[in-house]
């Protein structure tokens, strides 16, 4: 009886102090939440819920690394699983003769099977396979972690195995389960042919299990929230707090002050909670397009940066205020790493627990700016934006030039109604490479006989970028002049070309009072050639298509491209990484007018050599000016243009309709 | 250590310039944007700030149209005072008068250190930082860049040709003509322009129109095409070929 007195004094102790030091932790970590900006994230609990099931149970995401997935799955439900054995080994202790019963007894054995198959998954996976993406990662926590889980099942066996021989002898109760626990059954035999069954060495043997087991348990739960398998606890909340509203949507209400970060405070609380619910998995790194071109980021490492910086600032007692720490944006993120994101959203696309990347690194770009510390490229295009009106530094006057040369006026839909309104963007209305293109495009209109109109000077750049680059108040700026010239015009829809303006359009000018709905010609099309209003010619080729990061990934718009695509008779064979889970070409969030030094390998080239493995493509298509223009110079670059051909959609439905001339687009027809 | 920095806007020459049937620059078309080498010469007045830790920037400019928001803008980079002469000025006031203007301000104020762009684009008496040096009958030196301050003594680089630099020394007050900053001109948000548009206020100073001689313009020309660019097409041989022939006929290739 002496046993259960110590092994109850000892749980009592271990549960106050797990508990006392995890709930200190947790108060910190809390309590930084609680300053930080507000965000509302907790409306909509249905379809919260829903996520929490598909991604938390189903482990949908975790899924699309096969084996990782399937390991963590193991190791999960082990944690949920053996839940049972932590009641039925404490009721054991407190209560005489507790049990959970033969069945729940035999699962508890079963899932110690599945952890530990699991962990040793985990282990080959992480010393054999050995994925870049743990590169920066805390592997000595991970082995560590692996290392107490084992011990938690070790415990298990070796609890189990000696139970029998103390419950008789020492408790006087039965013990009904004993060979439903077959593992420790098993074992038990070991202990007879030893002869280590006496209250003596049972008692010893059964103190050991118990301690690995409980022990490890409480010792694991105060160290949980210092190290990162605090997901464990702060994964469910964080995917239940995710973000609802359009993905596409960077800031989602007018900012009182200014967007930029300088401090913990200044991150929104759901901020604060991603920093501690990143696993280390690298899964974002390995998606990070300015991480595969070589460049300093990697969205793992922003997240745990700030974790560190974060945790150091919080047990040097200030965090608040911190004038001796290095700054946030510039000293703990160096600004090479903030300004090489193209701001795609492949990291945020493929973490598994929902972590927002991008506006973390938005916000302290934004910070960077403020003081005055930015690309000489990108501060061009800024001024640009700000006097003229767009990126090229050309005069708004020009900005409908592209349409001189064309057999048939185009309406200005400030002075005449239009069915349809067309917001062009720079790239589409500048770019003298992409000119053409704009000019198929209204050519098809045209053709569709459909009544349609511009803004003409009355537009300006849509502030996509600039508020990506980080200056909220030149977004701001932008937005008035495009929905002042929008409010004189008469229109039905709207639509445009181009997908980082379709973006503004769409989900960022909403908190200004734009509610429109707006969509990109690729959905537009799609309609006039299911109307009939558009006749196609099948092309008979093959092709693939490029995904925009703001069409695909920020709007979902994947099927609608492909739909037309198919429908001019296109063969199409899809790169691996394609959809929403598309890889950028490196020009969003502002990089296309920043310096390229130091990049190893353009993310382009890399997305070209990706189309370049698949069976007899010859054609890359494209949907995004700023894509034409990428891909282009990647081809040409690469001395390729024999062997790939970059086209738009507009181009294929171009010939398709007859309006332009195969030759034309180099389009050899097999 | 107080520093003035003469700043003015100028058109902006993206814009295509139209003229008037008289011949004139037809000015309401016209968009204006801060002269490039006052950016200049503000950000190194700024940078000597931030190396001397105690200096106090203001930014001065003469009241010829909308010149507030550049002034604005100064004070966001990190100019502490921002002083608007007013007066019956004009978009068309000549850079002589400005001179003047600025010059007549500039004597009682007491800066120790004045500096501006090395030109502006603006009329053919673009450089402004001799005019007001003569004026006022200070040092001046112009197309320099590197400003130090030491000793009561102003350094400044000038570069000369073949790549030979002199560093010059001044004694306050002097005046520079600045060619370009050590760094290139800082950004500044436009968050942060509206808010010191809010809480700060640009000094302003009573100026007068003075009788100074200036340059008269008669009649502005736009630029006649003088000849016509011929393109060479073909075999990439043969259009090599007429290139070195082109060169050889012009005296271009050395033999």
């Amino acid at each position: 009886m002496v046993l259960r007195t110590v092994l109850e004094a000892l749980t009592a102790v271990m549960l106050l102090s797990s508990l006392a030091l995890f709930g200190r932790r947790v108060r910190a970590i809390a309590g930084v939440m609680k300053k930080a900006r507000p965000i509302v994230r907790t409306d909509r609990v249905g379809e919260r819920l829903a996520s929490v099931v598909e991604h938390v149970l189903l482990h949908r995401r975790m899924f699309r690394i096969t084996f990782s997935g399937i390991l963590h799955f193991f190791i999960f439900s082990g944690f949920v699983v053996l839940l049972i054995d932590i009641v039925e080994t404490i009721g054991e202790v407190f209560i005489p003769g507790f049990t959970v019963g033969p069945v729940l007894a035999t699962i508890v054995d079963v899932w110690d099977v599945v952890v530990l198959v699991g962990i040793a998954m985990a282990v080959y996976n992480r010393v054999v396979i050995k994925p870049e993406r743990f590169a920066g990662s805390d592997e000595k926590d991970a082995f560590l972690i692996l290392g107490l889980i084992t011990a938690i099942v070790s415990g298990i066996i070796v609890h189990d195995s000696f139970y029998p021989f103390l419950a008789r002898e020492v408790f006087h109760v039965p013990d009904p389960v004993a060979r439903a626990h077959f593992l420790g059954w098993g074992l038990s035999r070991l202990w007879i042919a030893l002869g280590w069954t006496s209250p003596v060495a049972a008692g010893a043997g059964y103190t050991l299990g118990y301690l690995l087991d409980i022990g490890v348990v409480f010792g694991f739960l105060a160290y949980l929230p210092y190290s990162k398998h605090f997901h464990i606890f702060s994964a469910v909340p964080n995917i239940f707090v995710r973000n609802l509203r359009p993905l596409g949507e960077l800031v989602p209400k007018v900012p009182e002050e200014s967007i930029a970060v300088r401090s913990f405070q200044d991150f929104h609380w759901k901020d604060i909670l991603d920093l501690y619910t990143c696993t280390e998995c690298g899964r974002c790194q390995a998606v990070c397009p300015a991480h595969a071109a070589g460049q300093p980021l990697s969205p793992k490492m922003v997240i745990l940066k700030l974790r560190d910086a974060l945790n150091e600032r919080i047990a040097a007692g200030g965090w608040q205020e911190a004038p001796a720490a290095p700054a946030l944006a510039g000293g703990v993120v160096s600004p090479e790493e903030l300004w090489a994101c193209t701001t795609c959203g492949a990291c945020q696309e493929a973490c598994p627990v929902f972590i927002e990347h991008v506006p973390k690194i938005v916000g302290l770009r934004s910070a960077l700016l403020e003081d005055g510390e930015v690309d000489a490229g990108a501060q061009k295009a800024l001024v640009a934006f700000d006097r003229q009106g767009n990126s090229f530094g050309q005069p708004a006057r020009k900005r409908p030039q592209w349409a001189k040369g064309l057999d048939f006026p185009i309406k200005d839909a400030r002075k005449e109604p239009v069915d349809w309104l067309w917001f062009v963007g720079d790239f589409a209305a500048y770019d003298p490479r992409v000119q053409d293109l704009t000019r198929l495009v209204a050519q098809l209109l045209h053709l569709a006989g459909v009544d349609f109109g511009i803004l003409y000077e009355g537009e300006v750049n849509s502030g996509n970028d600039a508020l990506r680059i980080g200056e909220y108040g030149l977004f701001e700026n932008l937005a008035a002049k495009n929905l002042q010239a929008l409010e004189k015009a008469q229109y039905n829809r709207i639509f445009t070309t181009d997908p980082h303006s379709l973006n503004a359009l769409k989900n960022e000018y909403r908190k200004l009072g734009f509610e429109s709905k707006v969509m990109h010609y690729t959905e537009a099309f799609g309609e006039l050639v299911a109307q009939g209003r558009l006749t196609l010619a099948p092309l008979r080729l093959r092709a693939t298509y490029h995904d925009p990061c703001y069409l695909g990934r920020w709007n979902r718009i994947t099927e609608a491209p492909r739909a037309l695509i198919r429908r001019t008779g296109v063969d199409l064979i899809e790169m691996p990484r394609h959809g929403t889970q598309s890889f950028c070409c490196g020009a969003g969030g502002g990089r296309i007018w920043m310096e390229e030094a130091g990049m190893e390998e353009r993310p382009a080239n890399q997305r070209i050599k990706e189309a370049l493995a698949l069976p007899d493509v010859a054609y890359f298509v494209v949907a995004c000016p700023k894509d034409v223009s990428m891909f282009s110079a990647s081809v040409t670059a690469m001395g390729l243009e024999e062997r790939l051909k970059v086209v738009d959609v507009a181009e294929l439905l171009g010939v398709a309709t007859g309006l332009l001339q195969v030759r034309e687009v180099q389009l050899a027809t097999s | 250590m107080k520093i003035a920095v003469l700043m003015k806007d100028v058109p902006d020459l993206v814009e295509d310039l139209e003229l008037t049937d008289e011949g004139q620059l037809a000015v309401d078309e016209l968009s204006f944007i801060p002269s490039e080498w006052d950016d200049q010469a503000l950000e190194e007045a700024l940078l000597v700030k931030d190396e001397m830790g105690q200096a106090e920037v203001t930014a001065v400019a003469v009241d010829t149209g909308d010149v507030d928001s550049m002034l604005y803008t100064a004070l966001a980079k990190g100019a502490d005072r921002a002083v608007k002469i007013v007066g019956e000025f004009g978009r068309d006031l000549p850079n002589r008068a400005r001179s003047a203007v600025l010059a007549e301000y500039l004597k009682t104020a007491g800066y120790d250190l004045i500096l501006t762009g090395v030109q502006a684009i603006d009329d053919v008496d673009g450089q402004v930082a001799g005019l007001v040096a003569g004026h006022l009958d200070v040092p001046h030196a112009s197309v320099v860049r590197e400003v130090a301050v030491a000793g009561g003594h102003v350094r400044c680089l000038q570069e000369y040709s073949a790549g030979r630099m002199a560093e010059l020394r001044l004694a306050t007050p002097a005046l520079l003509g600045i060619q370009a900053a050590r760094k290139p001109p800082r950004y500044v948000t436009i968050a942060k322009v509206r808010q010191v548009t809010k809480s700060a206020s640009l000094e302003e100073v009573e100026g007068e129109l003075p009788e100074v001689p200036t340059a008269a313009v008669r009649r502005l020309f736009k630029p006649q095409a003088a000849g016509r660019a011929v393109m060479w097409e073909g075999d990439p041989e043969a259009v090599a070929e007429q290139i070195v022939a082109l060169l050889d006929d012009r005296k271009l290739i050395r033999s």
